[in-house]
């Protein structure tokens, strides 16, 4: 509005711009920006476009101030001494053109009398509006206006320092300095002094004419280059203020009509003319150059003919900058002035960027933003939820293979247990630092609602997400299909089948029938029953309490209710196994358990069988297999066929299988049986089985040789009562007499085949617990064996050898012999 | 999660990927995720003379949705276990 920063604004033309202002007070920065790009097409300009007729008021006697301006007594003393630079006055002004220009419409449009034509009177209307506008809206100036301009170019300021006459300036300066320090009383009663004299200029009517065609003809001409003058921006004139440079006159600068209506262009027409006046010889000279050259004065005044609305951009500071462009650019060094446009390129690169991105702006309002946001969070929340509520068993039976696999191989185990709902945590406040930093006044309040209300959300999501049932899937009433519910854990699953719970199951129907008990499918049913009661067992075991201290009953009675539900999965456990299934004599299809022992799955199930029964099922289970011992598969398929030296790969592979986990936990039980339950078992193989057969398997020797061992180390520990001892050597008796002719048969096939140790195993057992006699009829029945081992593990390399000759020396020895005897 | 489970275990094995168009791809398995894409490093595409436009590529992200087989080493492969995480899905 001034050079000061006051509102030089007379009331009346406030009453004037009061209705349009509501209008151009719209806040939006970016309207400017839009508007330009609409207008910015048409380039095209026409002389008589341009030219606004200021030439006309040029009065050739008010030239006082002349050399104050040029800095010299005539021009021709100038142009001497200093051609090279003095006389670009086309150059120099061009780039000052579209300031120039602007002050002359201005000028035009605000001093209806100085310009006497109607088309001035008519352009002169909208200008109180204008300015009004501009008083109230400055602090709104976006300052980007002039990059939406892509023709803009900010060099054409920087030229003007080709211009400078630094030597004449101080004489003006303190004058301009001066200037400005007048009261506005002061200023105004010069103005209106001034413009009275005004009128009388030679130049004057050619001028006229064209201002007048130009307003006319054209007044909807759309014209891009809305911001030519703002270049230089505020704050740089502010610092330059600040310095003191208060700068009019600038000799071959149209300094006197930027400076004279840069400020007060938006202020009441008198001061403005009288400005003008004050100096009128100096509009001359730029005027000529300026209407050859780009003419964005006219322009801009058209563009405020069709849109006053820019008012933003036309504060006291968009004028301010013609005055002090120029001359500070003067003053400038050259690095500060490189500097300067260094800096101005970074800035317009910056409010480009700005512009750009600004385009979104507005559409969604705060509100909108929060809700996205909570719906985000909620998806996050929802998607972490299992980890969330991972408890060790969660993560466990998610990633079982994983979590146990690492604990077993110790590969590197990615912490289970992370923290969640981080992630949440993260965002709510980061969103939180956002919202609050906007300090929106208008948005504030509503921003704390909005976090107050986001964090009820999530914890409410989490706590959901903790709660979720663990059904994946929602079938809604009345609807066709089911909904499945996936998340990054667990991706949806494609196929949804309900599973008959295993209670239901096609299991106990076939309880019932003793042919369905021992067919393929019901036997492979048991044995997934079997694993799943032995998995639930294991599970128990992990999660077993603390013993619980005396007195604490509380703990107690979580150990009793631990205790009972072991229990009760040891009795699951234990109908799986069908160990107790009758035996039904010289039935065609095997029990139920010893079909059960016949898949690899089932052997390999005993260990863990045993970990978890107790000693009372461990035994009959012994029993079970020792009864049946002929029609276990690794028994009953194990005898070679005719012409066959040993039993075929996948029955070798089931016995290798079955000495591997079987037969351990056998052991293990049988080193720790009553005497007693020994010579029961010796009882029920001699009884049950056809014990020729029997001993000549691996299997069949190997459990044999179990029991004469652990009967031979009751009697060695002196544990044995007499009459066990007894009835055990009847036992003894018995099975000796019968192995007797078969002994030289129970070798695996020819000297050379395979692995003949459990043998050599067996007859040393037999051996130790066999009387003197029987030793000697054990020597007579397998010496040959012996013979042919000592002479073939001579065709053999050492180590062979020795392995060969001290199996056979096991069995020498437990009779008190040797091989090296045998020399 | 089993698949995912169990590769999981498997990284920095070395894995044969036979993806869908017969390509087939050794290399060291870096990692897996839920959909089971996998990522391997160091890898040689067997058939290289038919698939020339892969001889200078050193590690790929394969989409699970392409992958037809994968080989794995078999010492790395705990099958009890491997049942048992079996009979615990669902």
């Amino acid at each position: 509005m001034s050079f000061f920063g006051f509102d030089t604004t007379l009331p009346r033309d406030r009453q004037q711009g009061g209705p349009a202002r509501g209008f151009f007070e719209n806040p939006d920065p970016f309207a400017e920006v839009a508007r330009a790009q609409a207008l910015e097409d048409d380039d095209g300009i026409d002389f008589e476009d341009t030219y606004d007729g200021l030439g006309d008021q040029l009065d050739d006697d008010q030239d006082a101030f002349n050399d104050d301006t040029f800095g010299g007594g005539d021009t021709g003393a100038a142009a001497t001494g200093n051609v090279g630079r003095d006389f670009d006055f086309f150059g120099t002004t061009a780039k000052v053109a579209d300031v120039i220009g602007e002050e002359q419409v201005r000028y035009a449009l605000q001093n209806p009398s100085a310009a006497p034509l109607a088309a001035q009177q008519r352009a002169a209307a909208p200008a109180p509006a204008t300015t009004a506008t501009a008083a109230t809206t400055t602090a709104k100036r976006t300052g980007y206006e002039k990059y939406s301009d892509p023709g803009y170019i900010p060099d054409l300021q920087a030229k003007s320092s080709v211009w400078g006459v630094s030597q004449k300036k101080p004489e003006p300066i303190p004058a301009a300095s001066r200037r400005p320090m007048m009261s506005l009383e002061e200023v105004e009663a010069q103005m209106r002094q001034r413009s009275q004299a005004a009128p009388a200029m030679p130049p004057q009517s050619i001028p006229q004419h064209m201002a007048e065609q130009a307003y006319l003809p054209h007044p909807q001409y759309p014209q891009g280059v809305p911001e030519g003058f703002p270049a230089i921006p505020p704050e740089y004139l502010r610092a330059a203020l600040e310095k003191g440079v208060l700068p009019p006159g600038m000799p071959g600068l149209p300094p006197g009509i930027p400076e004279l209506h840069g400020g007060p262009v938006m202020s009441g027409p008198p001061p403005m003319h009288i400005q003008q006046n004050q100096l009128p010889p100096q509009t001359l000279p730029p005027q000529g150059p300026r209407h050859a050259g780009p003419p964005p004065g006219p322009r801009q005044q058209q563009q405020q003919q069709q849109m006053p609305p820019p008012p933003s951009t036309r504060g006291p500071n968009g004028g301010l900058p013609v005055i002090t462009n120029p001359q500070q650019l003067m003053h400038l060094t050259e690095e500060q002035r490189n500097a300067y446009l260094v800096e101005d390129a970074k800035r317009a690169k910056r409010n480009h960027k700005i512009f750009l991105l600004s385009r979104g702006n507005g559409l969604m309002t705060p509100q909108d933003k929060n809700f996205i946001t909570r719906i985000q969070l909620q998806q996050l929340v929802a998607a972490a939820g299992n980890v969330a509520d991972a408890d060790p068993e969660a993560v466990l039976s998610e990633d079982f293979y994983y979590q146990v696999y690492s604990q077993i191989r110790g590969a590197p185990r990615q912490h289970p247990h992370q923290p969640l709902g981080h992630f949440a945590q993260t965002y709510l406040l980061q969103t939180g630092n956002r919202l609050g930093g906007h300090g929106n006044r208008r948005a504030f309040q509503s921003a704390d609602n909005h976090m107050q209300r986001m964090q009820q959300q999530v914890q409410r999501a989490v706590e959901a997400a903790k709660a979720k049932p663990k059904n994946k899937q929602l079938i809604i009433e009345g609807s066709l299909g089911k909904i499945s519910f996936s998340n990054a854990k667990a991706p949806k699953h494609m196929l949804n089948i309900k599973r008959p719970d295993s209670s239901e199951g096609p299991r106990p129907k076939k309880v019932q029938s003793d042919l369905s008990l021992s067919d393929r499918k019901s036997i492979l049913t048991n044995i997934e029953s079997v694993y799943s009661a032995l998995m639930a067992m294991e599970d128990m075991e992990r999660t077993m309490p603390p013993p619980p201290e005396e007195g604490d009953s509380e703990a107690i009675q979580e150990h009793m209710e631990w205790r009972q539900k072991v229990h009760s999965l040891n009795q699951k456990l234990w109908r799986a196994l069908k160990v107790m299934e009758p035996i039904v004599p010289n039935s065609t299809t095997p029990h139920p358990f010893i079909a059960f022992l016949s898949y690899p799955k089932g052997k390999k199930a005993i260990p863990r069988i045993f970990r978890h029964i107790d000693q009372e099922q461990r035994v009959t289970i012994l029993t079970m297999i020792v009864v049946h011992l002929d029609s276990l598969d690794v028994v009953r398929l194990a005898q070679p066929g005719p012409g066959e030296a040993q039993p075929s790969v996948a029955v070798r592979e089931s016995i290798d299988l079955f000495s591997l986990a079987v037969m351990p936990s056998l052991l293990g039980y049988v080193n720790e049986a009553p005497f007693n339950i020994i010579i029961g078992l010796l009882g029920l193989v001699i009884a049950q089985t056809h014990v020729q057969s029997v001993a000549r398997t691996k299997v069949g020797l190997g459990i044999l040789t179990m029991l004469l061992s652990r009967a031979e180390i009751v009697k060695e520990a002196g544990q044995a009562a007499e009459r066990d001892w007894q009835q055990w050597v009847e036992k003894f008796n018995v099975l000796f007499d019968t192995l007797e002719p078969s002994l030289a048969d129970i070798f695996p096939g020819a000297i050379n085949t395979g692995d003949d140790m459990y043998v050599w195993q067996f007859l040393a057992a037999v051996g130790i617990g066999a009387s003197p006699e029987q030793q000697q009829r054990l020597v007579i029945a397998v010496k040959d064996r012996v013979m042919e081992t000592v002479g073939y593990s001579k065709t053999l390399p050492a180590d062979m050898a020795s392995l060969r000759l001290g199996n056979v020396n096991l069995f020498m020895r437990a009779i008190g012999l040797d091989v090296e005897l045998l020399g | 999660m089993l698949f995912f489970s169990f590769f999981k275990t498997l990284t920095n094995q070395t894995v044969t990927i036979e993806l869908k168009n017969d390509i087939r791809i050794r290399g060291i398995l870096k990692s897996v995720d839920q959909y089971l894409n996998i990522k391997l490093d160091d890898i040689e595409v067997l058939d290289l003379d038919k698939y020339p436009h892969l001889s200078s590529v050193k590690s790929m992200f394969i989409r699970g949705s392409v992958v037809r087989y994968v080989m794995l080493p078999r010492s790395e492969v705990d099958v009890g276990l491997l049942e048992d995480a079996t009979r615990r899905g669902e």
